[in-house]
């Protein structure tokens, strides 16, 4: 079960996008499981969010062997910079693990009109199956067609698809299979 | 990959080999090639097939696998220290640099890089998952190397995360943006780790057991000298039945041909249905005498093809030389 937990409001229509999106690429079931708080541990100096210190403190559902929690928010997220900088943060998930976040502080806006509502809303469903699909221990894909390809490359187009390709497709297949429930 | 084990120590060895077992104690985090980093949980005596070994047991970090190895083959098996800070980082200016050609021969390229992540260390495993990567641009990698690929990058992210003490998906997110920095990024590179040389590969085909070490003479009862005088004694009985078997030798020479190379081979060419080839079991006269010269020759994957003319020649074979 994929449990989804709104860090900042969101659109309802959004979210049950979101879920049967979710349940399409991964075949588990996907339900809202609520609002809670953004962590003010989390917070850094610059103003940012730190990712990997909000999907560790943020509040979380109940959740059961196997379930994945997936946080939405809208706030800029960081990361530790690495030895060539700081990669751009549409998210984070803990590999292999239970908690991810996606934020939609660099997704396309919203705004009234109905296809930028459709663009926004395939682009969180994309960023959110890339990082359900992190949780489910999948690597980056080099295909830019699939929604395991890196958020920030300059090979994906401006609307990217929101699909697995057929090897992450199978290989989270057989991660779910194999999984305790 | 079966066959693809070159010892360590054959190569140009990895930053952090260790080559003896004495080095190791409980806590020490090790990478165990192709599995993934592992810690060091002690040493264990265990008494395996009758022989008394002792053991140092490891656990793999990601899912906590035992992994048990032999004191004496610790040297042998490639075992190295997790990669320093330094180095990993040296990694990444090789990650992040322009790539030359990649090898576009499959067979020597899936060698080199099932070579590369035994030997070669964190770099060797950089330059695989940067050949696949490169090699990904041009057209799309097929089932084997994708394998390949997504498992060279499941050992990068692995070490790199335990050598930084980061989490798994920030390692992969840096070894993203090296590969696959957003437009209008620029690194400022320095010169990267000096790579691992690869092993010279010899050729690892089996050396071919001679002709009389397998025709199958032992489960007849018989030795090789025997069997040359059995065949000179049935071509004089031949040669005595006169023209008629003439007109008939040029198909039980391919016979024996053939059947030689059944005989000579019987457990790599089992005859169809699982059931041994008749000649097989009972050589014809000729074919006995012919089996140890033609054996070499019958090895030969074109003899394959002359079976069926070596079945054809074995129906006819009552009415000649075989009785």
């Amino acid at each position: 079960m994929i449990r989804i937990v709104l860090l900042d409001s969101l659109d309802p229509s959004d979210v049950a996008f979101l879920c049967k999106t979710l349940y399409q690429a991964f075949g588990l079931g996907t339900e809202p499981a609520g609002e809670r708080k953004l962590p003010a541990s989390a917070e850094a100096d610059d103003g940012r969010v730190d990712a990997v210190k909000l999907v560790r403190e943020a509040g979380a559902p109940k959740v059961i062997a196997d379930d994945k929690i997936l946080f939405l928010c809208s706030a800029d997220l960081s990361l530790e910079p690495g030895p060539l900088g700081e990669p751009p943060c549409w998210g984070f998930a803990q590999q292999g693990g239970e908690r991810a976040v996606v934020s939609t502080k660099r997704m396309p806006a919203r705004g009234v009109s109905e296809s930028s509502i459709e663009n926004f809303r395939r682009r969180l469903a994309r960023e959110s199956i890339h990082f359900v699909g992190h949780l489910w221990e999948l690597h980056h894909c080099y295909d830019a067609r699939c929604a395991m390809h890196p958020s920030w490359s300059p090979n994906l187009p401006a609307n990217p698809e929101m699909d697995l390709c057929n090897f992450c497709r199978d290989k989270s297949e057989r991660k779910i299979r194999l999984a305790k429930t | 990959m079966k066959g693809h084990n070159p010892r360590p120590e054959e190569a140009g060895s990895a930053e952090g080999l260790i080559t003896e077992a004495a080095v190791l104690k409980a806590g020490d985090r090790v990478v165990y090639p192709n599995q993934g980093v592992c810690r060091v949980t002690g040493t264990e005596v265990k008494e395996i097939a009758g022989q008394r070994l002792e053991l140092v047991r490891m656990e793999r970090e990601e899912d906590g696998a035992a992994v048990m190895v032999p004191r004496n083959k610790v040297a042998s098996i490639g075992l190295r220290r997790v990669a320093s800070q330094e180095y990993v980082e040296g990694v990444f200016h090789y990650l992040a640099a322009q790539y030359s050609d990649p090898e576009l021969d499959w067979k020597i390229r899936h060698r080199d890089n099932a070579d590369r992540l035994i030997t070669g260390g964190v770099l060797g495993i950089a330059e695989v998952v940067k050949g696949l990567h490169s090699l990904s641009r041009i057209r799309p990698l097929p089932t084997k190397e994708r394998e390949q690929y997504d498992n060279a990058r499941h050992l990068l992210v692995a070490e790199i995360s335990a050598a930084l003490d980061i989490p798994a998906a920030l390692a992969e997110d840096y070894v993203d943006y090296a590969l696959m920095p957003p437009a209008g990024t620029k690194f400022q590179l320095k010169p990267p780790p000096k790579p691992v040389e690869l092993p010279v590969r010899l050729s690892r085909r089996k050396p071919i057991a001679r002709a009389e070490e397998d025709i199958g003479l032992e489960d007849l009862g018989l030795e090789l000298g025997e069997v040359a005088e059995l065949g000179e004694a049935a071509l004089g009985e031949e040669k005595a039945e006169g023209e008629a078997v003439e007109g008939e030798a040029g198909e039980t020479a391919e016979a024996v041909e053939g059947e030689a190379g059944e005989a000579a081979a019987p457990a790599e060419a089992p005859a169809r249905g699982g059931k041994p080839a008749r000649a097989a079991r009972k050589p014809a006269p000729a074919a006995r005498k012919a089996a140890p010269r033609k054996a070499e020759k019958a090895r030969s994957p074109k003899k394959a093809a002359k079976k069926a003319p070596a079945r054809k020649a074995e129906k006819k074979a009552p009415r000649g030389g075989r009785r």
